[in-house]
């Protein structure tokens, strides 16, 4: 019998890294079986990236990937200083794209990301507040 | 919005700007049957062929220049049909079509580059139409990551709820999974409700 194995993986662990090493790390993990699991959410346009690389390494044995997240609901401060924290990122983009730097990326939120292989997750019924997987290993 | 400062320029001077709109969505949500429906509505020719397999649509596809009637008033399209987004490709559901190992394996490379271009085609359209089929869950991560990103990257969206016309069909529920957008149901393939898609493109495409 076949097992499942599940990688729980600080986000802080993936925000220490820039874009392309994270997106390489979580590739890694996942073409190798295991589902990625982490108390963070990436940015759309970094999962836009991650979808796109996905599809640079797709093979015989990978066919892709299995995302599902869950950002936590912010409001009154919260909301605030997640606003003041985006700004904060889009000044870091524009002096890091001045200096050259491309790949620094929007931090992530708080929430519950996951991500495997769809060989193995065979459907992700998504809900508002709440996420299921079906998987299927043979 | 997106090209404002350009609009100005354009009505101080009477012309009408070319206004890029893409069209996106997961595989098999009817991009290309709305595509040719806008195409035939307006210039008598088709875009793309449907064939029912999925990601028959592998390259961008383009139909320049379509000039639109709304309310009197003029409006200069060009058409981005768009291959369909998805986080994996497996050359082995081609199969099922009758498809050989070869062409299965060829159509899932060509597959994987056109999720990679319709990505990239993001930063280049003016203005897209999300196309979700009403029969499916809409809450999908495709459809939240496309959203978000457009939302990230302010480029005016219509959701466009298509395959009305199917038993099944719920399209209150798109509605109520993405509430903060402009939503209009339609059927492609059977030209339903067009014209209240041609007066949203109207209203939000010109950031309206």
């Amino acid at each position: 019998m076949m097992k499942l194995k599940f990688d729980f993986v600080s986000s802080a662990v993936l925000e220490s890294k820039t874009r392309d090493k994270r997106i390489n790390f979580i590739l890694n993990k996942v073409k190798d079986g295991t589902i990625l699991v982490t108390d963070g959410v990436m940015s759309p346009e970094e999962e836009m990236e991650l979808i796109k690389e996905t599809m640079r390494r797709v093979d015989e044995g990978f066919p892709g990937i299995e995302v599902a997240s869950l950002k936590k609901p912010v409001s009154g401060i919260a909301k605030w200083i997640e606003k003041f924290s985006e700004q904060k990122d889009k000044v870091k983009i524009f002096f890091a794209s001045l200096t050259g730097e491309k790949k620094v990326s929007k931090s992530w939120k708080t929430g519950l990301t996951l991500i495997g292989p769809a060989k193995y997750i065979k459907q992700v019924k998504k809900n508002p507040n709440s996420f299921s997987i079906l998987t299927e290993v043979k | 919005m997106k090209f404002k400062f350009l609009d100005w320029i354009y009505r101080i001077f009477g012309l009408r700007r070319n206004i890029k709109i893409g069209i996106y969505g997961e595989t098999g949500v009817g991009k290309t049957t709305l595509a040719n429906r806008i195409s035939l509505d307006w210039t008598g020719e088709e875009i793309g062929k449907v064939t029912g397999i999925p990601h028959e649509t592998r390259a961008v596809q383009k139909k320049e220049k379509i000039e639109i009637k709304v309310n009197k008033k003029k409006i200069l399209l060009s058409i981005l049909d768009m291959p369909g987004l998805s986080t994996k490709v497996d050359y082995r559901s081609f199969l099922k079509y009758g498809l050989s190992k070869k062409e299965a394996r060829e159509r899932a490379r060509e597959a994987t580059e056109g999720v990679i271009e319709a990505i990239k085609w993001l930063s280049n359209v003016d203005a897209v139409l999300a196309v979700m089929d009403a029969t499916r869950d809409p809450l999908t991560q495709v459809n939240i990551t496309l959203l978000g990103n457009l939302e990230a990257r302010k480029i005016p969206v219509i959701i466009v709820a298509n395959k009305i016309d199917k038993k099944g069909a719920k399209p209150h529920l798109i509605k109520e999974a993405f509430p903060t957008y402009p939503v209009v149901e339609i059927s492609a393939l059977k030209g339903k409700n067009m014209d209240s898609l041609y007066e949203a493109i109207a209203k939000y495409a010109r950031g309206g």
